[in-house]
């Protein structure tokens, strides 16, 4: 059976969500209390790391946005890491590329978050 | 204080269930809720008995049905939770015993007023959550036993299942009624062109799927599609208040970037939580050019006679609902004569484990410049053929007549 668990795991100070292999209907809304506890854990921002994400539909993209939407209001940041194509291709149709920041490796996604935070 | 005359525990059991098992099937909410309630006075020997129903958006209590205590409906008594004996039964998820009835423990008047001498109440459970309060009075004093908080506990159980799936019942017809009305239900008579539509419901939870067109005063045509996240009745509803505001705003600018930068400033400020893809695309009077505009939706496939199906080459802009002042690129869209135009949904490109540039090149060897209705059924038996639709499918057509009356589609 895939994992379709999310984890929230600490990385030099900075919470990360990793994502499993699918987000639809039936897990957004473990997706999206994954999320909040992130929030809560790193009130600079946090990385949602989905480099194991191969498929993500309109209700996981919901949660990604609120998600965004709650951090940006509270002058903190979601950064997600991205490399599946099919999850690629969701977010250049859909817009979303221009709306949350997202990079291609979690090393880089890290930099930019506690970099941030350090200008803080 | 005098305990009420014993009866045995199993057959005052036995009654409450009987009501209940024959009541699902046959009654509606309100006389299943009347009958639970006189059966409860009955098995409980109590002078009066009510059900107030949680209301989620304002967060009361509201009297829905009573014995012995009608006035409380007819006064729509309404309790916030965590305040009075019923908020505080709904707040803390417990029963609750009051031996003393008056304004420093229950909020209500008409409770008092009755000359109540004794309560006990219950949640309504239902789903993991509280969904209402059961309780039940004496107009003597009494002290309610464990044994009578379980029988009120056991007759909450099953209201709460028997509202809880009926509401469900009802949200379902409501939603299918709703999307039924928000569906166009003629396509509008231009001169010039012909279209056709269809709306296919997902074979789970109903979404927001719907489509749209109409025409200005000025003479262009106009169509709107669009996704709203979520399902069931809440998205349904965002789905009408989205189809009517953008009807709203097309009547003001004709320009389409305008009227989405608009409608997700409108959706941001009173639906902060909404999210949705929508497309709206204002073709010229003429019928030779289309501006379109994308908030996060797929572009239309567009054929040209002789052609293969392609997918227009049009920028797209964030959804409506994800970002403050998103950009609205519109793109102009030449449509030749005997071009045909395809709008849809995601449900029909998409399936899960392949990359949607899939889904899409089906789609646009499917869509070829033939008359609309033609169209339809070409690209349903291709996509969907006899596998029952995810997601729900909604699917609009438009062709521009080729150019002189002897060319027009038969």
């Amino acid at each position: 059976m895939p994992d379709t668990s999310f984890s929230v795991e600490m990385v030099g100070g900075v919470p990360v969500v990793v994502t499993p292999g699918e987000i639809d209907i039936t897990n957004a809304d473990r997706l999206r209390a994954a999320l909040l506890e992130a929030a809560g854990r790193g009130p600079g921002g946090f990385v949602v790391d989905m480099s194991r994400t191969q498929f993500c539909d309109t209700a996981g993209l919901h949660a990604l946005v609120l998600a965004h939407k709650r951090a940006d209001a509270e002058s903190g940041a979601v950064r997600l890491v991205i490399t599946g194509p099919a999850v690629l291709r969701i977010f250049e149709i859909t817009g979303l590329d221009d709306v949350i920041p997202h990079f291609a490796s979690l090393e880089e996604a890290l930099a930019a978050t506690s970099g941030r935070t350090e200008g803080n | 204080m005098t305990a009420v005359d014993p009866v045995p525990v199993e057959a005052r059991l036995r009654d409450i269930q009987s009501i209940t098992d024959a009541a699902l099937s046959r009654l509606d909410e309100r006389e299943l809720l009347a009958e639970l309630l006189d059966r409860t006075r009955e098995v409980l020997q109590s002078d009066t008995a009510a059900v107030l129903l949680l209301d989620f958006s304002s967060g009361q209590l509201i009297a829905t049905a009573a014995a012995g205590l009608e006035e409380e409906v007819r006064q729509g008594v309404r309790i916030p939770v965590g305040r009075g004996f019923a908020g505080r039964i709904a707040a803390e998820h417990r029963p609750v015993i009051l031996d003393r009835v008056d304004h420093t423990t229950v909020l209500n008047p008409i409770l008092w007023a009755k000359g109540i001498q004794s309560m006990m109440g219950v949640p309504m459970v239902a789903g993991g959550r509280v969904i209402g309060v059961l309780h039940v009075g004496s107009l003597t004093p009494r002290r309610f036993t464990s044994d009578d908080v379980e029988l009120l506990q056991l007759a909450a159980d099953r209201a709460a299942a028997a509202v809880q799936s009926m509401t469900a019942q009802a949200n379902r017809v409501a939603v299918a009624a709703l999307q039924r009305s928000l569906v166009p239900s003629a396509l509008p008579a231009v001169a010039g062109a012909e279209m056709a539509a269809r709306y296919i419901p997902g074979s789970g939870a109903v979404g927001g799927d719907w489509y749209d067109v109409f025409t200005l005063p000025a003479g262009q045509l106009c169509v709107a599609v669009g996704d709203v996240a979520g399902s069931g009745l809440a998205a349904a509803v965002i789905m009408g208040r989205m189809r009517s505001a953008l009807r709203a705003y097309a009547l003001e600018t004709a320009d389409p970037a305008e009227v989405l930068g608009r409608l997700d400033r409108k959706m941001q400020y009173f639906e902060p939580e909404a999210l949705a893809t929508v497309l709206y695309a204002v073709i010229e009077p003429e019928l030779d050019q289309m501006h379109v505009c994308l908030a996060g939706h797929f572009p239309p496939v567009i054929a040209r006679p002789g052609q293969p199906g392609e997918l227009a080459d049009v920028q797209t802009g964030a959804l409506i609902g994800a970002a403050a002042r998103a950009q609205r690129p519109v793109t102009t869209v030449p449509v030749p004569p005997g071009a045909l135009l395809c709008f849809y949904t995601d449900g029909l490109v998409e399936r899960p484990g392949e990359l949607i540039d899939e889904g899409l090149d089906r789609l646009c060897q499917a869509v070829t410049a033939q008359p609309p209705e033609m169209a339809c059924a070409a690209v349903l038996g291709t996509l969907v053929g006899n596998e029952p639709a995810r997601d729900d499918i909604a699917l609009l057509m438009i062709r521009r007549h080729a150019g002189r009356k002897t060319d027009a589609d038969a």
